[in-house]
């Protein structure tokens, strides 16, 4: 069974292709010839030993969080063999096997090697601990990644793990965008590594870390304690078939039923409920209220809103930790900025739902559906993010930010939400199907839609910016307020206006990207086209596609 | 349905539903090859054919879904290539497996969908209600049961519903019967009688032969992207005792000999 498993894996892997396989794979070599480097220049034994503990935590981390924030593109699920004769936990394991076929346990293997060197150069009598524990922490990591991965899809079912998922979320996208503000001194010190390791509180905290237990055990073994040596290997062998243990079990195919019976009506379903409603009857208003609701009930959007917010938090909460109390006003900023990411494939994320917009085209529906996703999407974050950067002002007592943070938030707001629905048309990616998705990124693939932002925000943003370097410089901030407000209505309304044009004159073509998948659309999209044909190009080759493709 | 209006029918003598050399290339495959289709006013059509034959390509650039390579589809005269606004106010559709969406419960969505289509509250209200009462989905809603925690056969009434609401002219509905329950099939099988006996026109997909036949009195069989035969119940019958026999005659079919799959009876 696990010899077909693999095999269906490598099929499955020739019909995947993109720039994240290659962009990881370029990485994994990075990290494999880095690991040995800081282990064969270590000026002393002791020295590499603080070293490969750094490494070795820093290979553990990117098991954990890869395949999370590479959308898990070729990876066996579990669903597929819910229906065969197969013992459960024997699906599990195998599918478990799989993971231990492919280039990123090869060169971890390649980079936890380094432990066997270390051990042979420190004593050769070592040498089998080294060697018992390069394999362990292979096995370890790559049953770790496996169980944070299914874990976070488990979670998506319950409130309370939908949290935990959108901490760990926005912890990530804080640490992308402002982890150098904590890493830079460590980065100041890379030079110096080799001489000196790592000093004082650092190797303390790493050895509490599992992965340093292999290094502990050559360590001790090395100064003749044998009994502690055999002590950290065994608890750290331990530990993995834990691991392995839970991990089985948790890829091992479920049945959840459907159709249960609700032991509380959906959030939001009395807001509108009897009464006065308080949405118009228009249109406009019916997808206003459908958005909402979606907004609040959907696990995955749940996510997007909640790591955005906690994104903007931990941003906050860096900058107070790394001296950088400038920062921390604008974590509402940063809340809003990364919200619009997130929401920057909204069609992607519905789906073939889709097609109710396409048959039930009106005079004015395509317009609507448009303005009544930037209209949620605003009533969403412009409070919260309000309340979080003035919540950090108050706490840092940094009171002269307040103007910079109220044009910050204005313009954000506008440029951020128009860049949103206009890339949701034109880089619309498909995940899998709201119906049936699982996974904690199921949603499709929105990674152009990210990177377009990053760059699309400065420069659309770019009149507000200059006028508050200039009012700034006057000394009177307040004077820049005007500017980012209109900069940012017209920003949001130039853009959703392009959006809903491009939706209506295209309408059954991106219905066609989402139900036919990249290749058909591919077919459908102007070869010699504007700026906007180009980006949906761009978006058809650069995001993963994690559908299904045909009908 | 009593109190609906219909949309104003223009151009009289327009059939309800034209369907004028629609093709489609899908990585050179041939899924709808020139296939024309006329539905009279009233009539009950039965798309027939085998899995793959290209009723789900058809129909969905029929309805707007699919833009089709050449050729185009009329609604009461409309096309839908051309005036899309107009022809899809005439027209009711039922997708077959798409996503809804999920995180409403089934009266919520059809509030949404009433508003959308320019409805106003209390008609959509009113509708809304008696539809969730006649297709049995009032209970559902009581407990607040979101489209996503819907069975495959709650998800294709609540798919009718959407369909209906706006009492359109012509109904398109793709595998409507498929998952749906004895009981609810029968509800579903008079709310379609009640349609056309209103003069409405209804075409349906299927690839079960004895509910077609049953059901409908018009029928087209299509295979391989093309339509083999379209006419009245009994002119494509012909000589044939069932509909079935005149599918295998046309489609044709393997049979099973005595020699195969023995293995089966071991």
């Amino acid at each position: 069974m696990v010899e077909l498993l693999i095999r269906l894996k490598f099929t499955l892997g020739r019909h995947t292709t993109g720039a994240t396989r290659w962009f990881s794979l370029s990485l994994i070599l990075l990290g494999a010839g880095l690991t040995w480097y800081l282990t064969v220049t270590a000026a002393s034994a002791e020295v590499r030993s603080s070293l490969l503990m750094l490494v070795l935590a820093v290979w553990a981390g990117g098991w954990v969080l890869g395949p999370t924030i590479t959308n898990g593109v070729g990876v066996l699920r579990s669903q597929y063999f819910t229906l065969l004769p197969l013992d459960r936990n024997r699906v599990g394991a195998g599918l478990l096997v799989t993971m231990f076929i492919g280039a990123g346990a090869l060169f971890t293997l390649v980079a936890t090697s380094a432990l066997a060197w270390h051990a042979w150069a420190s004593d050769a009598a070592a040498l089998f601990l080294g060697l018992l524990g390069m394999l362990l922490l292979v096995v370890f990591m790559v049953s770790l990644s496996r169980l944070v991965f299914r874990a976070l899809g488990a979670a998506m079912h319950s409130r309370l793990g939908m949290e935990i998922a959108s901490l760990q979320w926005g912890l990530i996208v804080a640490g992308l965008f402002f982890g150098w503000v904590a890493v830079q001194p460590a980065l100041a010190a890379v030079g110096s590594l080799s001489e000196f390791g790592l000093q004082g509180t650092a190797v303390t905290v790493l050895s509490v870390l599992p992965t340093s237990w292999p290094v502990l055990a050559v360590d001790a073994a090395v100064a003749g304690a044998w009994g502690a040596a055999f002590g950290w290997l065994g608890a750290f062998a331990a530990l993995t078939l834990v691991t392995v243990l839970v991990t089985v079990r948790l890829l091992a195919p479920a049945v959840t039923s459907r159709g249960v019976r609700r032991r509380s009506r959906p959030l939001g379903s009395r807001v509108f409920d009897g009464g006065r409603p308080l949405l118009p009857d228009t249109p406009l208003g019916a997808v206003v209220g459908k958005e909402l609701r979606q907004w609040w009930r959907d696990p995955w959007r749940g996510l997007e809103l909640r790591s955005s917010l906690y994104a903007g938090l931990f941003i906050g909460l860096l900058g107070l930790i790394s001296y950088l109390p400038q920062i921390a006003p604008f974590s509402g900023v940063f809340a809003v900025v990364i919200m619009g990411m997130s929401s920057s494939n909204l069609y992607g994320h519905d789906g073939t739902a889709l097609w109710l917009s396409v048959v039930g085209q009106g005079r004015d529906t395509v317009r609507a559906e448009i303005r009544g996703r930037q209209v949620a999407i605003a009533l969403l974050i412009t409070p919260l993010a309000a309340l979080m950067s003035v919540v950090m002002v108050v706490a840092t007592g940094e009171y002269g930010a307040v103007p910079y943070v109220l044009i910050g938030l204005v313009v954000a707001l506008g440029v951020t939400n128009g860049l949103a629905v206009l890339l949701s048309v034109v880089a619309v990616t498909p995940g899998v199907d709201p119906h049936r998705r699982v996974d904690a990124n199921d949603t499709g693939d929105n990674q152009l839609q990210v990177w377009l932002t990053l760059v699309a925000f400065p420069v659309l943003a770019a009149p507000t910016l200059a006028a508050a370097v200039w009012a700034g410089a006057q000394g009177t901030p307040w004077l820049a307020v005007p500017v980012a407000l209109a900069n940012g209505a017209l920003a949001a309304w130039l853009m959703g206006w392009a959006a809903h044009r491009r939706l209506e004159s295209r309408l059954p073509e991106t219905f066609t990207r989402i139900r036919y998948g990249k290749e058909i659309a591919a077919q459908a999209v102007p070869r010699s086209g504007g700026l906007l044909d180009r980006l949906e190009r761009g978006a058809l080759s650069a995001n993963n596609e994690i559908k299904p493709t045909g009908s | 349905m009593g109190g609906m209006t219909r949309a104003d029918a223009p151009a009289a003598a327009a059939p309800a539903l034209e369907l004028d050399e629609l093709t489609k290339t899908f990585n050179e495959t041939r899924a709808a090859d020139g296939v024309s289709l006329t539905v009279p006013r009233g009539a009950m059509l039965g798309l027939v054919g085998p899995n793959g034959a290209g009723k789900t390509t058809s129909l969905s650039m029929a309805v707007g879904l699919l833009r089709p390579d050449s050729g185009t589809a009329r609604v009461l005269g409309v096309d839908v290539w051309k005036d899309p606004v107009e022809a899809k106010h005439r027209l009711g559709v039922l997708p077959d497996g798409l996503s809804l969406p999920e995180r409403l419960t089934g009266g919520e969505l059809l509030d949404y969908w009433g508003r959308l289509r320019g409805l106003d509250r209390d008609v959509t209200r009113t509708r809304a209600e008696e539809m969730l009462k006649v297709l049995e989905l009032d209970g559902a809603e009581r407990d607040g049961v979101l489209v996503a925690e819907y069975s495959t056969g709650m998800r294709k009434k609540i798919g009718l519903a959407t369909a209906l609401l706006h009492a359109p002219d012509v109904l398109v509905l793709d595998e409507p019967y498929e998952a749906v329950d004895p009981v609810s099939a029968r509800v579903l099988t008079a709310i379609l009688r009640r349609f056309t006996d209103g003069g409405g026109t209804v075409v349906i997909s299927s690839h079960v032969m004895a509910l077609v036949e049953q059901l409908t009195d018009r029928v087209a069989i299509i295979a391989e992207g093309r339509v083999l035969a379209d006419g009245t119940l009994g002119d494509v019958r012909g000589v044939d005792a069932t509909l079935e026999d005149t599918f295998v005659r046309l489609v044709g079919a393997r049979e099973v000999s005595e020699e195969d799959l023995t293995w089966l009876n071991s």
